[in-house]
């Protein structure tokens, strides 16, 4: 079955206004938001929106549904249509406006590679947690070797946190949740100490963890779970601690 | 003298590929792209970097250069890779009487194989049917087509490449019987501009055809869509294929946190206006429980159809179609400076760009080694950098 859905689009292009623009398109009644917008796009092809996969593993396509930052590629049109008539699309907050849904996220990316956040990780047998232990699998000479299954980190870098985070409102140079939550989870999968100090230093920096007001926003609205706010108040822990011990000369080296 | 300029339009896996090999062979590069990378066959493929095992009975030419191509890439790709091989697996006598056929091709398409029990198979991969027959591991793998994008254009970005997104090609330029450039507008501002080019190469896909017709040669390119259903779990580590003949429904590729069960096939007309089948999605989700039957137990996370760029046979089917990628000198239809590259798979794109930029140097009569197969690629993330 399919549904006619009115939309409120946002648009914007450099040098002009930022305006709403109403559009009124027809999708089968199971589609997701993207591909309301891409049906806006079949009617208007100056609309820029970014999109890459459709299953939420990519992160490009994130902007606001009716005002909340979410992936448009999983968010049914039904469950947007809740409780309203239209759709409001707008793009992204606190990053730089390109153009329609379109944010500059190269100031995001820096960050990340700063993070030093390794993409991939060990896969677990369910999502309950479990492990595998190292199995045979083929190398890149053909040859069999024995180690874990790997798998992509949670966080997608979709910058929804940046988009929903009152700090980064007020300044973009605070590290950001994803970023603090990127440092956290490199500090868990690496024993060099050297990177760890430096990871720590960025942490505790003037815009690093104690930047952050505490408003869990990002937790609230990260789509892929990965829990910014938790990794910021874990690292703020582990700085305390740090510098505790520091205090009394039982750590004097990160 | 500075390096001749050469222009490609498309940013998916083809362009970001032959950008990156055309700039480390010292050209200048401008990639033209109407949307964002990889928005499009490309991102929404089925994230397979594929072993080869799927083409091995029925396409040995894909299936080589996928098998040539899957090792090199594990090579110079530093992330955007999940590599925990895939197992093609027996479930029915008629798939069982297809293993000594499957193990056959593995062997001609020097493919790595090993027949597991199906017991161990089962311990590895414990959502997989309990009734499989036979199991054989190959080293498939699983990629992030957008970020397997930016590594090849932030290599080609560090080499002097210019990579434009939103800037969409709405003309070729022609001055007698060649393309001097190309019409563009840039959709940040709605400005049209033209951009000069020793050649331009059309990297676009399904789409190659709308841009021949626009320099004014015909591109047998045949778009092809495929359904992708992406389930709220993660199901399997191995990519999980069917032991038989592609067909639909007949793989289970895991990545991240979610399994996508594809795919499927048909013929269509404008790539720009797929619109999914409502059966089919249905049909993956019956077809894709045949293999992992816990699937009964997931939500639909993201649907996605993308074309693909298949090279046109005549009366062939499309599922008989060959894999494997061509490129066209338009001077063999009278335009000179104008070249095309389609067909072919992500995983091979890196071939793709070493053909294509073997025949950009001929055209302009410059000799220089292909080095892609042992240059790392940076991390993607510094396409931002």
């Amino acid at each position: 079955m399919a549904i006619e859905v009115p939309v409120r689009m946002f648009r914007y292009k450099a040098g002009g206004e930022p305006r709403f623009e109403t559009y009124r398109v027809t999708v089968p009644d199971d589609a997701n938001v993207i591909d309301v917008i891409e049906m806006v796009w079949r009617q208007d092809t100056t609309l820029m929106y970014r999109h890459a996969c459709h299953h939420a593993s990519c992160g490009t396509c994130a902007v606001r549904i009716n005002g909340y930052e979410k992936l448009p590629c999983i968010v049914p049109v039904k469950e947007a249509l809740r409780g309203r008539s239209e759709i409001t699309i707008e793009p992204l907050r606190n990053f730089p406006l390109v153009g329609d849904l379109v944010v500059d996220v190269a100031g995001f990316f820096q960050k990340q590679i700063a993070s030093g956040l390794v993409i991939t990780r060990p896969a677990e047998a369910t999502l309950d947690g479990a492990r595998y232990q190292p199995v045979e699998v083929f190398n890149e000479s053909g040859g069999l070797e024995a180690r874990p299954y790997n798998r992509f980190e949670n966080c997608i870098e979709c910058g929804i946190c940046i988009s929903a985070c009152p700090t980064m409102a007020a300044t973009d140079k605070f590290f950001g949740p994803a970023g603090l939550a990127g440092i956290h989870r490199a500090l868990q999968t690496t024993d060099d100490a050297q990177k760890k100090s430096l990871l720590l230093a960025l942490a505790d920096g003037e815009h690093g963890v104690w930047r952050c007001h505490s408003a869990w926003e990002c937790t609230e609205a990260c789509p892929q779970n990965v829990r910014p706010a938790e990794a910021i108040m874990a690292l703020r822990r582990e700085l305390i601690i740090h510098k505790v011990k520091t205090l009394f000369g039982m750590g004097a080296r990160r | 003298m500075s390096a001749p300029h050469v222009i490609v339009i498309g940013a998916g896996s083809t362009g970001a590929a032959t950008a990156h090999d055309l700039a480390l062979r010292g050209y200048r590069v401008t990639v033209l792209e109407r949307g964002e990378i990889a928005n499009q066959t490309t991102g929404r493929n089925h994230c397979l970097l594929h072993s080869g095992g799927r083409y091995c009975v029925k396409d040995q030419e894909s299936a080589i250069e996928c098998i040539d191509e899957n090792l090199i890439l594990r090579r110079i790709m530093p992330d955007a890779l999940e590599l925990n091989d895939g197992l093609f697996v027996a479930l029915t006598e008629e798939d069982l009487a297809f293993k000594e056929k499957f193990i056959a091709g593995c062997e001609e398409c020097h493919i790595p194989f090993r027949e597991i029990p199906v017991k161990r198979a089962l311990e590895l991969e414990p959502f997989l049917n309990p009734k499989l027959l036979a199991a054989v591991q190959v080293p498939d793998g699983v990629f992030e087509p957008w970020r397997f994008c930016l590594a090849f254009l932030a290599t080609a970005k560090k080499n002097g490449a210019v990579v434009r997104t939103f800037t969409e090609v709405t003309d070729l330029i022609r001055s007698g019987s060649s393309i001097t450039g190309v019409k563009v507008v840039d959709h940040r501002t709605g400005k049209t501009e033209v951009i000069g080019a020793d050649i331009v190469v059309n990297a676009t896909g399904p789409w190659a055809g709308e841009i021949a017709r626009m320099g004014g040669v015909d591109v047998p390119v045949a778009p092809t869509a495929g359904v992708m259903v992406t389930v709220n779990r993660r199901l399997n580590n191995m990519v999980i294929n069917r032991m038989n003949k592609p067909s639909d429904g007949d793989i289970v590729v895991p990545q991240r946190t979610t399994s996508i069960i594809g795919t499927t096939s048909w013929t269509i007309l404008d790539p720009d206006q797929i619109d999914i089948p409502p059966d089919h999605i249905q049909m993956m989700i019956a077809k894709g429980k045949e293999l992992i039957p816990a699937i009964e137990h997931t939500v639909t996370r993201g649907v996605g159809a993308a074309a693909r760029p298949l090279i046109r046979k005549a009366n062939a089917d499309e599922r008989e179609i060959s894999r494997t990628f061509e490129c066209f000198d338009h001077k063999y239809d009278g335009v000179e400076g104008f070249v095309t590259i389609s067909g072919g798979k992500t995983t091979t794109a890196r071939a793709m760009a070493e053909k294509v930029t073997d025949i950009v140097g001929q055209k302009l009569g410059i000799s220089v080694e292909c080095r892609t197969k042992e240059t790392p690629l940076l991390s993607y993330r510094y396409f931002y950098n």
